[in-house]
């Protein structure tokens, strides 16, 4: 091979001044060839946003480089004026981040901003071609009605297709090289698993080379001809992918494969606890639908009101001491169901019991009392904690909002509550800033569990975290349910997570429960095509049961608006047939507590039978 | 959205939803002015005819107009008449020259008394010729000065769009006025103050309220330039290769410029309405003089014609920054 396209030696990084300044990156060298695509793992804090930001000069103070060479093409990087540094960004070296939102002007459209972009970065360029090499790119994509969607803005964009109107823009320009960092990390495993296939198409199409940064080792190692492993700032170990894995050098390598769940081999960390038809029912969920109406689209607001079918007919029960599981992509309801389950608001048609009693049945007085036996805990660790409360008081603080007990009182059961969920007593006193990720989520869990729930909802709460800490918060979780016997529900996207605790999950798509079934039934006899599809793209390092290539559809959930009869799930299924367009399926039993909606089950019989790898 | 038919059937809804919505403001300020004017003590009449009338010629008059109606006789009536563009005709005004408050009952040129109509429409480009100079003069500081203050946060040029701000806002405008009266105009004889015989009379006037204005816009642009500087889209834009003059320009200045249109309106708004003491010092002809006179006569006609134009102007004003706003910034439809 020639030269590198990116070498980097001895690349160091501290925060601040002086020699005694903390290092993020130390003695940092890689090279990447031309059609490389280069994978950097590592926990969170290790260090790769900074390596990734230091490959385009865009190193913010405090961080500063202290020694090393970032060579692109033979020049080096760091050295360059503003001037050159700004040609070579836009031109020869693409970067999408992980957080899409926000990252385009919200006053102008997507299309116009891309060629503003290769406008910019090539003088010159006409609009009218530019705006040709932007809707071909968008159409290379997958998204669908390029043309369209070029005049909309960023705001009527979903994350996903975000993202990979991000992903446009970095290309558009034809660069050498684009660094990616976390780029699948807000999206959903379909999109997610969509875009790392567009990722090595556009690698053998374009002869871009990647630097593709990621906290998910499946993830790198789905795309990676290279992987470098990073760990507090340091490169621990690089390899080929294949051997990486087979044979990992380091010992923190090691610790990421075996930290990572598996989806269908055995798993001694499997928190597992059968589900059983005699348990009793703690939350039942009765035909629950909730629509949202829209204003019309017609002159003066005539014409039919359109309706946003959120959450339909939704019924199941959730089992005293069991872990139930609702997953899906988002805009699929969970968000909605979670407010309704938490009686924040009520649904439309349908009923939902705790405890035997109707949540809304009992006025405000009883909904009050519901919610203090339903604790709902956040997802999003990094915002949901206000930064000036002590972490005393905001665990405290549910106990001051019902009006439970004393100051003196408060305390002592504020460090009890501590204690359990394993924060050091002397943090009492201090501002949430100190917390680590994993502590935020624990004053989160304390928080909810200090008024002694029966009922904890765990929406995307444990998303956010590497999978050490994930691992260490499951364990928690767990301890708190055989000493309190709480109820656990989950409300995740992370199918992993999910196969390691929930005895029983719901998948939705669109607004329904299209798949209710046993842990085990769902990853090895799935019943629905989209669990099928939600399995293949699920990032892991285990030869798949379900291949995308067979079950992963391109595209998005259509809008839950004036939905089409039929089955909701045809415009994307493999398997649809004429009957699916006419008739929406029902949930059916296949045996035991599992039940799913497709008119296929009509040709199996009920019994669930072996289907092979 | 913006794509073929649905522009124009947005535009369409919004100006029907927002005129509508609008009529009734106007029509809900129009009664409450009403109905205070006639709970208020002082019997208008009186001040009419003047005080020798005789009480039965008072009666005869008052009778005549209609003023010894119900309230909401009166009120329909007044109404039928705005809404054919008639706002009626003032108590104490003749149909030329000035007000005649006081002249003797059986002045038989009473009948011929000036149409509020003419009166608001005679005087109301003045206020708005005042009104833009003063924006004008607000702006071509305020922008600068903001902007500047808003890109270079905690450095001299956001401490000099602080303290100016302070300065301008703790000048009180009835010293200002006279002040630049005396210094400008009689000591130095460059601009003309009092009164009103060309453009060149507007300047003084507009300078006072320009400094009154002039805050809030500065405030408003330093903090928005500033926020929206430390937007994500503001640093990815130097990313993906954007030049910074342009990621000024076109994106933060486009983002900025919704809050500060929304300020101008407001402003705008309050400057149509009550200039009541910058008219008043500089004896400017403009609705805040003709204001200021009309309550002194009890004059209520022509005060319900301000009052009803006034208000209209504001709907109109609102309904305009807002489309415009929705055009900058199409989230606001949503
Ligand atoms: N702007 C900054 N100022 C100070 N420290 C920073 C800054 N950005 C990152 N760091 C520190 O550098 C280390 C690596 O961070 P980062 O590269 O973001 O990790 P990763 O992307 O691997 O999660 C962390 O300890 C972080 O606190
Ligand atoms: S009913 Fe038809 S379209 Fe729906 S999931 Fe089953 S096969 Fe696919
Ligand atoms: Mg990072």
């Amino acid at each position: 091979m020639g030269t590198p396209l990116l070498d980097v030696s001895n690349l160091t990084v501290a925060v601040g001044e002086g020699a005694s300044a903390p290092r993020v990156l130390t003695d940092i060298s890689f090279t990447l060839e031309p059609r490389g695509i280069l994978g950097v793992i590592g926990g969170s804090g290790a260090g790769k946003s900074v390596l990734a930001k230091a490959i385009i000069n865009w190193l913010e103070s405090p961080l500063r480089v202290v020694t090393g060479k970032v060579m692109f093409e033979g020049r080096d990087i760091l050295t360059m004026s503003d001037r050159e540094t700004r040609l070579l960004r836009g031109k020869a070296i693409g970067y999408v981040g992980g957080n899409p939102s926000g990252a385009l002007d919200p006053t102008m459209t997507v299309g116009a901003q891309i060629v503003e972009k290769l406008q910019a970065v090539e003088p010159g360029t006409s609009y009218r071609k530019a705006q040709e090499r932007v809707v071909a790119l968008l159409d290379a994509v997958r998204i669908p009605s390029s043309d369209q969607r070029f005049n909309e803005y960023p705001f009527q964009y979903s994350g996903g297709m975000m993202q990979r109107a991000m992903i446009v823009d970095a290309l558009v320009s034809n660069p050498r090289l684009i660094v990616a960092d976390s780029i699948t990390q807000p999206l959903d495993v379909t999109v997610g698993a969509q875009i790392l296939k567009l990722l090595r198409e556009l690698r053998d199409e374009f002869d871009t080379s990647i630097l593709f940064v990621s906290n998910s080792l499946p993830t790198v190692a789905d795309v990676s001809d290279r992987v470098i492993v990073l760990d507090r700032g340091i490169a621990v170990e690089q390899q080929p992918t294949a051997d990486l894995i087979t044979s990992p050098r380091s010992a923190e390598t090691r610790q990421l494969i075996d930290e990572l769940p598996t989806l269908w081999a055995h798993d001694d960390r499997s928190r597992l606890k059968p589900a059983s038809e005699d348990a009793r029912p703690i939350m039942s969920v009765r035909d629950v639908s909730r629509n949202y109406a829209l204003a019309s689209r017609g002159l003066l607001n005539f014409g039919p009101k359109r309706i946003l079918q959120a959450v339909r007919h939704v019924d199941f029960d959730i089992y005293e001491g069991e872990n139930f599981g609702i997953v899906g992509e988002s805009g699929c309801g969970k968000s909605t169901l979670t407010r309704l389950l938490t009686a924040l608001e009520p649904p439309d048609t349908g009923q939902i019991t705790f405890e035997g009693k109707d949540i809304f049945g009992r006025g405000k007085e009883g909904t009050r009392a519901f919610r203090r036996r339903m604790q709902l805990v956040l997802q999003d660790p990094y915002n949901s904690l206000p930064p000036r409360n002590s972490i005393g008081t905001i665990i405290g603080e549910p106990l001051v909002i019902h009006g439970l007990a004393s100051r003196k009182e408060r305390r002592s059961r504020v460090l009890e509550v501590m204690a359990e969920v394993g924060l050091p007593a002397s943090l009492y006193e201090e501002l949430p800033m100190v917390l680590t990720a994993g502590q935020r989520q624990r004053v989160n869990v304390g928080r909810a569990l200090i008024l002694e729930p029966r009922l904890m909802l765990m929406d995307e709460t444990l998303s956010a975290l590497g999978q050490t800490e994930q691992g260490q918060l499951l364990d928690l979780l767990e301890k708190l349910q055989a000493q309190h016997g709480v109820t656990y529900l989950y409300i995740s996207h992370d199918i992993a997570m999910v196969r390691r605790v929930c005895a029983r999950v719901a998948v939705m798509y669109l607004g329904e429960v299209v798949e209710l079934a046993e842990n085990e039934t769902l990853f090895f006899n799935p019943g629905h095509p989209y669990s099928r599809a939600l399995l293949s793209a699920a990032p892991t390092l285990e030869s798949r049961r379900y291949r995308s290539e067979d079950c992963l559809l391109d595209g998005e959930p259509p809008s839950p608006i004036d939905l089409p009869s039929g089955c909701a799930f045809a415009s994307r299924c493999p398997q649809a047939f004429d009957r699916c367009l006419i008739e929406n399926p029902r949930l059916q039993s296949r045996g035991g507590l599992n039940r799913a909606a497709c008119h296929l089950l009509d040709s199996e019989n009920t019994v669930p039978k072996e289907v092979s790898a | 959205m913006h794509v073929g038919g649905g522009f124009i059937v947005f535009i369409v809804n919004f100006l029907i939803r927002r005129l509508a919505q609008g009529v009734i403001i106007v029509f809900l300020v129009s009664f409450l002015i009403f109905t205070l004017l006639r709970v208020i003590p002082g019997d208008p009449v009186r001040l009419m005819a003047g005080g020798m009338a005789p009480d039965h010629v008072i009666d005869q008059i008052a009778e005549d107009m209609g003023l010894r109606d119900p309230i909401p006789v009166q009120f329909v009536r007044y109404m039928g008449g705005v809404l054919q563009g008639d706002l009626g005709q003032s108590f104490i005004r003749p149909a030329s020259g000035a007000a005649v408050g006081g002249a003797s009952f059986d002045d038989n040129t009473r009948s011929e008394r000036a149409e509020v109509f003419d009166l608001i429409a005679d005087t109301a480009p003045f206020t708005l010729q005042l009104a833009l100079l003063a924006m004008a003069f607000a702006l071509i500081v305020a922008l600068p000065v903001g902007i500047y203050g808003g890109l270079r946060p905690g450095k001299w040029p956001d401490r000099l769009a602080l303290y100016m701000g302070s300065l301008f806002i703790s000048l009180p405008n009835f010293w200002l006025g006279i002040v630049l009266a005396l210094v400008l105009s009689v000591n130095l004889g460059w601009l003309p103050a009092i009164g009103y015989q060309g453009f060149a009379y507007t300047i003084l006037p507009a300078i006072v309220l320009a400094v009154e204005i002039a805050p809030f816009l500065i405030r408003s642009l330093t903090v928005s330039v500033a926020q929206n500087m430390r937007e994500n889209y503001i640093s990815v834009a130097a990313i993906r290769g954007i030049g910074h003059r342009r990621i000024v320009m076109a994106h933060a200045l486009k983002n900025a410029s919704v809050p500060l249109l929304n300020l101008l309106g407001v402003q705008f708004s309050m400057l149509l309405g009550g200039v009541l003491v910058v008219e008043f010092i500089f004896d400017y002809p403009g609705l805040g003089l003709l204001t200021i006179n009309a309550v002194l006569q009890r004059d209520f006609p022509l005060i319900q014609g301000i009052a009803i134009v006034t208000s209209a102007a504001f709907v109109v004003i609102n309904i305009i920054v807002d489309l415009v706003a929705t055009t900058i910034d199409p989230r606001l439809e949503y």
